[in-house]
């Protein structure tokens, strides 16, 4: 910034103040110089002497009269002055407020002559060259789509005949292999498989963001496909010697896209058994929730600590850095189920305790979405939701909501729990009522994604592991 | 008198693959390298059975199927296609399977066989 804008010397020389000085000072001397004219004129038209004492009278008068008039003039300028000025910043204040809605066509135009048309032609620009960043910003994500749309298929394509050799190596279509040969062929093949698997999983996202998801819904019954998806992972389970509970209550048929549904739940499923132990349970839950039906899958594996709930959706991220390589997989595919669950309406979090296991939620609608949105996957969850709890403070706790929330950032305290505590501890020592408390916990609710379970059941979420440390206990 | 495949695909490593595999299981293979090479062939050799790619530069694959509706057609595709779609794409008499690319070496030779010799 040019900080010799902003000098005394510019102020008092500004258009806005040579006007405004000049009005002021016109509205005061005006009536001051007329009226002593007229009192001279009147008092030098008579002898001296004659008439002194009435024209003191006069003086004083006039004087009065002057003051008068001034104080009225003052008042009347004084509002044309307060309109003057207002006007242009009621005007810029609403255009401010249809740029933050993302309408950058807005224009302003101010014909004061001013500092403000100034400013408004400023704001012109400004407004415009937002509109141009926004346009530049959707080539370039609608490219970063397409590219990683194209660049999947590519890749894809060569994995056809490398794993058609592959396969003949070892099945003897060229003669025996010996067991370093065979061990060789497995790491290949091992590896082309995990290679493809992220090519899909790519070819997946690529579909989401750019809400080229298909759904094919179709009338069915929801235990079906749990118990198909049961009966599919059952194999996996088995391994570790993992029982899986399903627990369905009376939903009625609905049009879902079954195989999508099934992805999903094989997904979280594939997942709990990841992470739990062996000799352990998975439960397996669907119940019906006002416009929509809430699957949960619970384990009782290592869990999740807060900041692991939140980013456990973003692509890539693997709780530990070690954990890919342990577990497998691509770490794509709660990317996936977010962006197959979003594209429905639905919402997708899970609630853990290290040490305790996790439960994951989600839920699909009655009724299917058929126009699909797209769904931006590859962001950062974190941010999101980061930025998403900074607003709800702002909006509660007011001005002092932004350091509040920056104090439980730096303390990495923004996790479900360590935010719904920290709503505790402001109602119980009164800083803000009861009522304003349980708004805040709801909306903290709804930005983990559970505001159906938040508002309707209260005892339906977390508890189940609070009531786990008092069996325990 | 061993079955006729024609394999039809606009890359070369794919050919040859399907090629290698399908001869060494007791098949006489030929290769087309898009749609107008593949009517000359099936006209010149008149195949069993076509695997027919279903994404290739040239003739597209719904004009390519209806000039020879007495041909077997197995379509072969690396774009994944949902199971309605599929349905939809194998409604015509003549095309008897769709197989998933990258496939599984033993399973394409089950449904050949299946195919050609029940």
């Amino acid at each position: 910034m040019d900080a010799k804008k902003f000098s005394l010397k510019s102020l008092i020389f500004s258009k806005i103040n040579r006007k405004l000085s000049f009005l002021v000072i016109s509205a005061l001397l005006a009536p001051a110089l007329g009226i002593y004219l007229f009192y001279y004129i009147l008092s030098s038209s008579f002898p001296s002497g004659v008439f002194s004492e009435q024209a003191e009278l006069l003086r004083t008068t006039a004087v009065f009269i002057i003051i008068f008039i001034s104080i009225i003039n003052a008042g009347v300028i004084g509002l044309f002055v307060t309109r003057s000025i207002s006007k242009p910043i009621k005007e810029l204040h609403k255009a401010t407020l249809e740029l933050e809605k993302g309408n950058y066509d807005t224009k302003l135009d101010i014909k004061t002559g001013d500092e403000f048309s100034e400013l408004g032609k400023a704001f012109n620009l400004t407004s415009k060259a937002l509109g141009r960043l926004e346009q530049e910003r959707r080539e370039i994500d609608n490219a970063k789509t397409e590219f990683l749309s194209i660049t999947s298929h590519e890749l894809r394509s060569p994995m056809t005949p490398m794993k058609a050799q592959l396969q003949m190596l070892q099945e003897g279509y060229f003669g025996k292999l010996n067991k370093k040969q065979k061990v060789s062929l497995e790491i290949i093949t091992r590896n082309s498989d995990r290679l493809d698997n992220i090519i899909v999983d790519f070819l997946e996202i690529s579909r989401i963001e750019a809400a080229r998801l298909k759904f094919n819904f179709k009338e069915t019954d929801i235990s079906d496909i749990i118990d198909e998806t049961t009966k599919f992972m059952e194999g996996f389970a088995k391994e570790k010697n993992i029982n899986l509970v399903v627990n369905i209550d009376k939903i009625p048929k609905i049009e879902v896209d079954s195989d999508r549904l099934s992805q999903v739940l094989r997904n979280l499923i594939g997942n709990a058994i990841k992470f739990s132990e062996e000799n352990s349970k998975i439960e397996i839950d669907a119940k019906l929730q006002n416009d929509f039906i809430l699957f949960s899958v619970r384990d009782y594996g290592c869990g999740l600590n807060s900041e692991n709930q939140i980013r456990v959706f973003e692509p890539f991220y693997q709780v530990e850095n070690s954990s890919r390589r342990k577990h497998g997989g691509t770490g794509l595919g709660l990317a996936i189920c977010r962006g197959i669950v979003e594209a429905q309406k639905g919402k997708i979090w899970v609630e853990s305790k290290e040490g305790k296991g996790s439960k994951f939620f989600f839920t699909i609608p009655l009724e299917p979405v058929r126009n699909i949105e797209p769904i931006k996957v590859l962001f950062s969850s974190k941010k999101l939701i980061e930025r998403k709890i900074c607003e709800e403070f702002k909006s509660i706790l007011g001005p002092l909501g932004y350091s509040e929330f920056n104090d439980l950032k730096s303390k990495n305290s923004l996790g479900k729990d360590d935010l719904l505590n920290y709503i505790d501890s402001l109602t119980d020592l009164h800083i803000i009522p009861l009522e304003k408390g349980m708004n805040f916990k709801n909306k903290i609710g709804g930005i983990f994604g559970e505001e159906k379970t938040v508002i309707n059941n209260e005892n339906d979420s977390m508890c189940d592991f609070e009531d786990e440390v008092l069996v325990r206990n | 008198m061993p079955k006729v495949v024609l394999i039809v695909d606009d890359e070369e490593d794919v050919r040859e693959s399907v090629r290698m595999i399908l001869s060494a299981n007791g098949f006489t293979v030929d290769t087309a390298v898009d749609g107008d090479d593949c009517l000359r062939k099936v006209n010149q050799i008149k195949p069993d059975l076509v695997l027919l790619d279903i994404m290739m530069p040239g003739k597209p694959v719904s004009e390519i199927i209806k000039e020879i509706p007495n041909t077997k057609i197995a379509f072969m595709s690396v774009v994944r296609i949902s199971d309605a779609r599929k349905r939809g794409l194998c409604s015509q008499p003549n095309i008897v399977d769709f197989f998933q690319k990258p496939f599984n070496v033993s399973d394409l030779v089950d449904r050949v066989e299946f195919i050609l010799n029940g």
